[in-house]
């Protein structure tokens, strides 16, 4: 029935959809997850790495792709896609310094990605993009750090907090729990990584963090330091369920010695 | 890097871009699409749209028939001739210039608006060729409007200046004439850039353009520092334009006065030269003769008077 | 009128151009910057045609500038001077070249060598130990030959850039006020008090 409507050119459904965008967020819900979380003066990004094969050289896979001095980007999908719009991107923030002088806003870029993840949903014989990206940075002459989203549709938003990929829905139920206004570096930087670790069984090896702080200050963090942040959460994980169990092994304690007692009483 | 040669290269950057998207068939209005350029999507075809005379070379045509010295008869004057100045300091920019528009020896009109208001935060000035510094400075207020509405927020100077001088540079070589400052106030403060026709584009703070101008830098520089009150930076403007339309036969007529602060322009006056040089603002004439009347070099040796005080 | 000078010395290269901006017989600018940085180890003096020198300037900084984004570094001295002076040698053959003669001023950090090259309007590429554009050549190159030394330290350096610029301030009617002196090593560019 809808084979006619799912070949090479992107034409509506009689439903109105549009099958190869639709199969194309199927790509991105594929891919591994990435996770941005924007903090009081601070904006983190976390991605899940595959691990690498044993002979493999991991340099040559990357997620997350500077774009300027002050831009950050994640993708979720088909990494070749990603990075064919990623160089794109970066031309376009070159040609702007060029033409206005000044650097791209974020909102900017993020909206030159998504105009051409569109262009690629109406065009003659092209395919969308798979690839939902984050794209992360500072303005510049501001403060305020940003966080946004683009889908292979051509949609863009803006978030406090959002993941994509892999599970990205399990994960942005967490964050949605946990978010707060106004977090510290640490804390946007531990809710990143305890989001990525509801999807990311195998720990710290396989979870890159970039932490951008300021307009052009960016720093990935290495395996150590993710390992400690991964450790701490293990013991708060752990602290925590043996306070649960503690006050489970108090309640059954308490049931078991009131049993008794009325057992007592009725024996005798 | 090659796509990015080819798009950004801006060696005859109409003619170019045109012979590109001829070879490469919808590839530019692809780009185009895409809202590249820094949202200067229509920039990206070299402006093609604005045709060129059909002529081999329109410089050497424009030559030919506007040069007014070589050959009095010529068939289109154009009108030049004119001092404006604009600078930057605590309290913002001053912008002034005359009224007076020459086609050859032939005063055209007394009563030229030599400001253009681009928009309620931006203003150009006028020198060189008056037709090309009007269209283009009321083409880049739609740009500045269309950047504006695009991007949420207004346009810097930096880049409206940018803008304004990649465009005539893409026309370089081909007759244009602008000498033009434009001035405004964005979030990094009052800025003024000078902006010409050979797509020179320059950051400053004191620029005078204009046969008149460099009687209004001699009154300019030697009054100029960072902290002028509003208004001795007024007067400064005012008596340095006063100046060239004095000495300069191409200057003069009247002076507009305006003043860019952080919310805004704002239209100061218009000033008659002849007025200004006998009475000025405030009843004190800038006119040697008026300035210095009753004082004398004279030395003579002083009165042998004091014999008469001793009888 | 515009005037630049560039010498190297023992892992340095000192670039200096001067700053004054004129049209006719004014000088519309004082204090303009006519050298660019276009990588962490890499400095371009540019003069020649009004509206011409910015835009090239401008064109390949950012096109450096692409380049070390996508390939995290940045191109080195010789690689970059190839690819400007081929810019430039298209350009010629285009409809409306670029009237721009260079100076370009890298140190290598991998091989710790500085370098110094010489590229007019025409496309000529030349690697040389010091170089000028503009009327102060006719004054400087003489003087160079005869007191450059390749392994003078940077105060000799600077010593001998200052013989340029008095040497041009004294024989040339139109000499310009001020220069830019910048210089870059292996700590990357900085920009002198002179």
């Amino acid at each position: 029935m809808s084979r006619s409507y799912d070949r090479a050119l992107t034409v509506f459904s009689p439903d109105g959809h549009l099958f190869q965008v639709e199969y194309a967020l199927e790509a991105v819900r594929k891919g591994t997850c990435a996770v941005g979380v924007r903090g009081q003066d601070v904006v983190v990004l976390g991605v899940e790495k595959k691990s690498v094969l044993q002979l493999q050289d991991p340099r040559t896979v990357r997620k997350v792709a500077m774009l300027d001095d002050h831009v950050c980007l994640a993708f979720a999908g088909l990494t070749a896609d990603g990075r064919v719009l990623i160089d794109k991107a970066r031309i376009e923030c070159q040609s702007h310094r060029l033409t206005v002088e000044d650097p791209v806003t974020i909102e900017y870029i993020t909206r030159h990605i998504a105009t051409i993840q569109q262009k690629y949903t109406q065009s003659g014989g092209v395919r969308p993009f798979g690839i939902s990206t984050l794209i992360v940075g500072f303005d510049p002459h501001d403060v305020k750090p940003r966080l946004y989203q683009t889908e292979p549709s051509g949609i863009y938003s803006e978030w406090k907090a959002n993941a994509i990929g892999r599970s990205s829905k399990t994960v942005r139920e967490f964050l949605e729990k946990n978010h707060k206004d106004g977090m510290s570096r640490d804390d946007a930087i531990k809710l990143t990584v305890k989001s990525l670790l509801e999807v990311v069984q195998t720990g710290a090896k396989n979870i890159e963090i970039s932490v951008m702080e300021s307009y052009g200050k960016i720093t990935s963090l290495d395996l150590s330091q993710i390992e400690a942040i991964v450790a701490d959460i293990e013991r708060e994980k752990e602290a925590e369920a043996e306070r649960k169990r503690s006050r489970l092994a108090a309640t059954a304690a308490g049931q078991a010695a009131m049993m008794q007692r009325t057992g007592e009483s009725s024996g005798q | 890097m090659n796509s990015f040669v080819s798009r950004f290269a801006s060696t005859g950057h109409d003619v170019e871009l045109r012979k590109a998207r001829e070879a490469f068939g919808d590839e530019d209005e692809s780009l185009e699409m895409w809202g590249s350029q820094a949202g200067f999507g229509p920039l990206s075809k070299g402006v093609p749209s604005f045709s060129v005379p059909a002529v081999p070379d329109p410089s050497a045509f424009l030559r030919l028939h506007t040069d007014d010295h070589a050959d009095p008869s010529c068939r289109i004057k154009i009108k030049h001739g004119t001092t404006t100045l604009a600078f930057r300091f605590r309290g913002g920019v001053i912008v002034a210039v005359d009224s007076r528009a020459t086609a050859g020896s032939y005063i055209a009109s007394g009563t030229v608006k030599k400001v253009i208001e681009i928009n309620p935060y931006l203003l150009g000035t006028m020198a060189g060729g008056a037709a090309d510094c009007q269209y283009w400075e009321t083409y880049l207020g739609i740009q500045c409007r269309l950047h504006e509405l695009r991007n949420r927020e207004r346009i810097s100077v930096s880049a409206a200046s940018k803008y304004l001088s990649n465009l005539v540079y893409s026309y370089k070589g081909m007759g244009l004439s602008m000498g033009t400052m434009i001035c405004g106030w964005d979030k990094t403060g009052p800025a003024v850039f000078y902006v010409d026709s050979d797509g020179t584009r320059l950051k400053g703070d004191v620029f005078s353009v204009g046969s008149g101008s460099t009687f209004a830098y001699g009154v300019l520089d030697q009054g100029y520092h960072w902290d002028l009150t509003d208004e001795e930076a007024q007067e400064l403007g005012r008596r340095s334009i006063y100046a060239a339309g004095h000495r300069d036969a191409y200057s003069g007529n009247t002076i507009n006065l305006y003043h860019v602060k952080e919310d805004g322009w704002k239209f100061i006056g218009n000033y008659d030269v002849s007025e200004m040089h006998y009475e000025g603002p405030a009843g004190v004439g800038y006119g040697y003769e008026i300035r210095t009347a009753g004082k004398s070099s004279a030395n003579p040796p002083p009165e042998p008077e004091s014999q008469t005080a001793q009888t | 009128m515009d005037i630049s000078f560039a010498l190297t010395g023992k892992g340095y290269v000192i670039v200096a151009a001067d700053t004054t901006a004129a049209h006719s017989i004014i000088k519309v600018k004082l204090d303009e910057d006519k050298i660019k940085t276009l990588s962490p180890h890499l400095l371009m003096a540019y003069t020649g045609e009004p509206g011409d020198t910015v835009q090239f300037a401008e064109y390949i900084e950012r096109n450096i500038r692409l380049y070390q984004i996508r390939n995290i570094y940045a191109l080195r001295p010789p690689s970059a001077a190839s690819w400007i002076r081929r810019s430039l040698a298209d350009s010629l053959r285009s409809r409306k070249p670029y009237s721009v003669n260079l100076l370009l001023g890298g140190y290598d950090t991998s091989t710790h060598t500085p370098h110094l090259y010489w590229i007019d309007y025409l496309g000529t590429l030349a690697s040389v130990p010091f170089a000028a554009h503009g009327y102060g050549s006719y004054f400087a190159l003489s003087l160079l030959d005869r007191y450059h030394d390749p392994e003078a330290s940077l105060e000799e350096g600077l010593a001998t850039l200052r013989r340029c610029i008095d040497e041009v301030s004294k024989r040339l009617i139109v000499s310009p006020g001020k220069y830019k002196v910048k210089v870059v090593d292996k700590d990357g560019v900085r920009e002198l008090d002179f």
